[in-house]
């Protein structure tokens, strides 16, 4: 996977460099997932086998209670799916940097990327110190180091959960590690009124079958952050458009 | 409750959970389309997972038994309180899960 050309090989270093400094939280992320996995009612070997295959975290973490309550399986896909869209947006903005890649490698880039990587990515691009050449080898880097550091922390938390009895509660650190994604992202205003809605829709809804309560809180919810974003627009409008 | 998902069922799941993952990272990048994302759609994607980890979280926090336990005797409800007044101040997740599972641990065990 390394390039073998000395030029491509050296963007492929400066990425795995580049990520460096959050390689702690996607451990943290990792780890948390896998002792999540187990600890939500998984085996080892499935456990391994979801890490390996999904490599989302939130979707991971978003599926657990569904599976421990034994949900219709297209309750539990579309959960993830929905908990997934961010990153159709990520692969629009990705787009313009790889649309000269043949089809494989595109795939590749996008399947690899994460919050973390598409996060840095996007920095680098704003800041002005994305390479010029190679810019595939460099997010491959970066893309390369972020994988091993979360499937190996997975891996660690799914080993080490596996010898923790059950009776201390650590699946309730699935619960919390989705607090602590939520959280901050209720700084904005629209997300923190789709929150609520979803919140009490999800209340109100819980009786419903097939957990369609699910997706009848978290449709009130996006409707109801999309109309607050839509009265926060003029002001948010004007640095979006500079940027472009 | 029904039982937990096991066997040929997991295996689908978690499959199904993968392909999610590989469409939607893949989606534009794969399709190489000229079109960009309608602004609005792009906000409502944007807003999707908070919302519906939302969902998920809220319920799993509060429902007992079909009913909703507001109580500060209900532990989950605590941890949960306990991690988000730590967001509140700092962004390191390593505190906010440690705190929240004191928090959750100890009402437990005074139960």
């Amino acid at each position: 996977m390394i390039p073998k050309d000395p030029e491509r090989r050296s963007a492929f270093r400066a990425g795995q460099r580049a990520i460096v400094q959050s390689l702690p939280g996607a451990a943290t992320w990792g780890l948390v997932s896998g002792v999540a996995m187990v600890k939500g009612g998984l085996t080892v070997p499935w456990a391994v086998f979801m890490s390996l295959t999904v490599y989302a975290g939130s979707a991971q973490l978003a599926a657990l209670p569904l599976i421990a309550t034994g949900m219709p399986l297209w309750v539990i896909v579309a959960t993830g799916l929905i908990t997934n869209l961010r990153f159709v947006i990520y692969s629009a903005a990705l787009r313009p940097y790889f649309v000269q890649e043949r089809l494989p490698k595109r795939a590749a880039l996008g399947f690899f990327m994460t919050d973390f990587t598409f996060t840095l990515f996007m920095r680098a691009a704003q800041e002005g110190w994305l390479p010029e050449r190679h810019r595939d080898a460099w997010f491959a880097g970066v893309c390369s180091n972020n994988w091993i550091t979360w499937q190996l922390s997975a891996i660690t938390g799914i080993v080490a959960a596996s010898y923790v009895p059950t009776d201390w509660g650590l699946e309730f650190t699935g619960t919390l590690a989705l607090v602590a994604l939520v959280g901050p992202a209720l700084n904005a205003r629209p997300a923190l009124v789709g929150a609520v809605a979803a919140g009490v829709v999800a209340l109100l809804a819980h009786g419903l079958p097939y957990r369609l309560g699910l997706f009848v809180a978290a449709i009130a919810g996006i409707v109801a952050a999309t109309l607050a974003d839509g009265w926060n627009a003029p002001r948010a409008a004007a640095p979006e458009q500079a940027s472009s | 409750m029904n039982a937990p998902i096991d066997g040929i069922a997991l295996g689908i799941v978690i499959v199904g959970l993968a392909l999610s993952t590989f469409v939607t990272r893949t989606s534009f990048l794969v399709a190489g389309a000229r079109g960009r994302l309608h602004p609005r759609i792009e906000t409502a994607l944007r807003y999707a997972p908070v919302c519906t980890l939302t969902a998920i979280i809220v319920p799993d926090v509060l429902m007992h038994a079909q009913h909703a336990d507001f109580s500060l005797l209900n532990p989950r409800l605590v941890g949960v309180l306990v991690s988000g007044a730590w967001l509140v101040f700092s962004r390191n997740i390593f505190g906010c899960l440690a705190l929240g599972m004191v928090a959750y641990s100890l009402m437990r065990l005074a139960q």
